[in-house]
């Protein structure tokens, strides 16, 4: 421990990596060739695409919620069904036009956070998951109460809000595809500049040891919160696009946990918990698995699951954590280094 | 004027075990403070009532005037209560710097960019420069204990804790650990400091405090403390060098 007279040396911090600019170029090629797509592309190519944005972006939002702030929850399928009964409430009720209503969708799943928080936010742990899962069967069974809504049967969008969208059917496409474009690229961009900043910096911090974190002055309870009323609002702001397109809503789908949790679990813990690398690598095997494997049912769901268990045995930090231990490959540049001249 | 930091009358149980007992203690500004007790007597214990980790059965801790009893251990740090653990807490996927740098972003109240300056002199006084740029969790146990010094200092605490640093150093590098605190103590920071080497806590500290099952065995002068009676029989056989 040498003498603090000395003057330091030179040093200055460096905040991308050269695998960081690869990643930059990739994603602008491919923000690039989805924005071109409708010219190009089929309807089909359109509603995948517009799939793997939707689950990439629920994927980003659990791995924040579990990955890094230990918030364990299972009941994201709540905001996603929140998020699609309220734009069938603000347009058919309110007579709101439906791409504002997307928005204020969002609102909605974020002002009905505050009061989930509330309660689930005194369980710890498994218990934390369990009560998130049994809000998410009470907003369920509340919205199968409502008869404006379709009660438990569920309902249709009716015509004249989807002509809304667009007045062509090709229209529409196009409008709901860059909706999900949108939505999924800004919720990469947010979680990005998030973990890129200081409160990313408390959030990592509390990732990797929740008491430290504390002892060094870190608000963990505070942190917590501003994620999952962010989750809560994206995730609304989704599951509202995700009606939006599928034009009938009913509450056992809106408020499905396999779909909209369970899902997107199995792929941040293939891809690799705790990164933001980790659930675009977890997509890509969901998705490929599911392209190949579809045709066999339950077979597939067992593989789903087999593989799921492999990677949790062998990796615990998934595919990615494989891979950026042994390369320290970083394609989004949340890390600060300090290089000495 | 109130000390720097008051312990009055706490206590503390995990079930039916009391650990903390009815113990007070204080901490003057400037002051340098030994604590000495065998193992589990309740030492950390008391680090984790003062910063906040463990809520007090009984009693209160104050902070010069301030009532912090019931204050969350990350208010406590921004009040300037900084601390090591005994078993090291690293960030472990966090960089060594990217853990100081946290110590100083939220700890203290500087700027982020105006940190950095302070985060690489902190990795240089614990010898953690070269590792700047590795994952703390691939660090070794000394290393650890070095970036938990580094990362309390980064908080910039008027009263720094320290729950066994020096064991396992070798005489070398005890020696040179007693500079560091020394330095530390002199640039104005009081210490409180859990140690069982008693050469080396003496060598810093102006006042030891022994606690034997939660409670106070003996306090004062670190040469009058080892050579009583009661402190002789608990630690047979260990003397102050
Ligand atoms: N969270 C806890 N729950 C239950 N018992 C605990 C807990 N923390 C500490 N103890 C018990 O309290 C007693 C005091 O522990 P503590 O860690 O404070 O001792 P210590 O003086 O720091 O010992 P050492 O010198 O070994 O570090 C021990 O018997 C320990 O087992
Ligand atoms: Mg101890």
């Amino acid at each position: 421990m040498s003498a603090t007279a000395a003057p330091l040396p030179a040093f200055r911090i460096e905040r991308s990596t050269r695998t960081s600019w690869i990643g930059l170029a990739v994603a602008a090629v491919a923000i690039v060739v989805l924005i071109s797509l409708p010219w190009w592309g089929g309807e089909d190519d359109l509603r995948l695409i517009v799939e793997i944005c939707y689950t990439i972006a629920l994927a980003q939002l659990w791995n924040l919620l579990a990955g890094y702030a230990g918030l364990v929850s299972v009941g994201q399928q709540a905001f996603v069904g929140i998020g699609g009964y309220a734009l069938f409430g603000l347009t058919i009720i309110a007579g709101v036009p439906p791409i504002p209503a997307v928005a204020l969708a969002g609102a909605v799943a974020a002002i009905l956070a505050v009061p989930t928080a509330l309660i689930v936010f005194r369980l710890r742990g498994a218990y934390f998951a369990i009560g998130t899962w049994v809000v998410a069967e009470v907003f369920s069974e509340v919205t199968g109460l409502l008869p404006d809504l379709g009660a438990g049967t569920g309902m249709s969008l009716p015509v004249a809000v989807s002509r809304a969208v667009g007045e062509t059917r090709f229209e529409r496409e196009t409008v709901l595809y860059y909706m999900g474009l949108v939505l999924g690229i800004g919720t990469v961009a947010a979680v990005f500049a998030w973990l890129r900043s200081r409160q990313g910096l408390a959030l990592t911090a509390i990732r990797d040891s929740e008491t430290a974190a504390g002892s060094i002055g870190v608000n963990n309870d505070r942190t917590k919160y501003a994620v999952y009323l962010l989750a809560a609002l994206v995730t609304g702001m989704l599951g509202a696009v995700i009606y939006l397109e599928k034009l009938r809503i009913s509450p056992d789908a809106a408020f499905d946990v396999i779909d909209w949790t369970a899902d997107v679990i199995f792929i941040v813990v293939i891809g690799g918990i705790g990164s933001i690398e980790g659930p675009f690598i977890g997509a890509l095997v969901f998705f490929g698995l599911r392209y190949f494997l579809a045709d066999y049912g339950a077979w597939y769901m067992i593989l789903l699951g087999a593989v799921a268990v492999v990677i949790m045995l062998l990796a615990r930090r998934g595919l990615w954590g494989l891979l950026a231990d042994r390369y320290d490959i970083h394609f989004f540049p949340v890390r600060r280094r300090v290089r000495l001249e | 004027m109130a000390p720097l930091l008051s312990v009055e009358h706490v206590s503390k149980n995990f079930g039916a075990l009391k650990v903390i007992d009815d113990l007070s203690l204080s901490l003057e500004a400037g002051e340098a403070l030994g604590i000495l007790g065998p193992n589990g007597a309740g030492k950390t214990t008391l680090f984790n009532l003062i910063a906040g980790d463990l809520a007090v059965g009984a009693g209160t801790i104050s902070l010069a005037d301030r009532d912090i009893t019931g204050l969350p251990a990350y208010a406590r740090c921004r009040l300037g209560i900084g601390r090591t653990y005994q078993i090291p807490h690293p960030f472990g996927n966090m960089t060594v710097f990217e853990n100081v740098l946290a110590g100083a972003a939220f700890g203290a109240t500087r700027r982020e960019a105006e940190s950095y300056e302070r985060c690489v002199e902190l990795m240089r006084l614990t010898n953690l420069l070269s590792k700047a740029n590795q994952a703390a969790g691939k660090l070794t146990l000394l290393e650890r204990k070095r970036l938990e010094l580094a990362r309390a200092l980064a908080t910039d605490p008027k009263i720094l804790l320290l729950d066994e640093i020096a064991g396992g150093l070798t005489d070398t590098e005890c020696q040179l650990l007693i500079e560091t605190v020394r330095a530390v103590h002199a640039s104005g920071v009081s210490i409180v400091w859990i140690e069982h080497i008693v050469h080396a806590l003496i060598a810093v500290v102006g006042r030891l405090f022994v606690i034997n099952f939660g409670q106070k065995l003996a306090e004062g002068d670190p040469r009058a403390v080892m050579d009583s009676p009661q402190v002789q029989e608990v630690y047979m056989g260990i003397e102050a060098e």
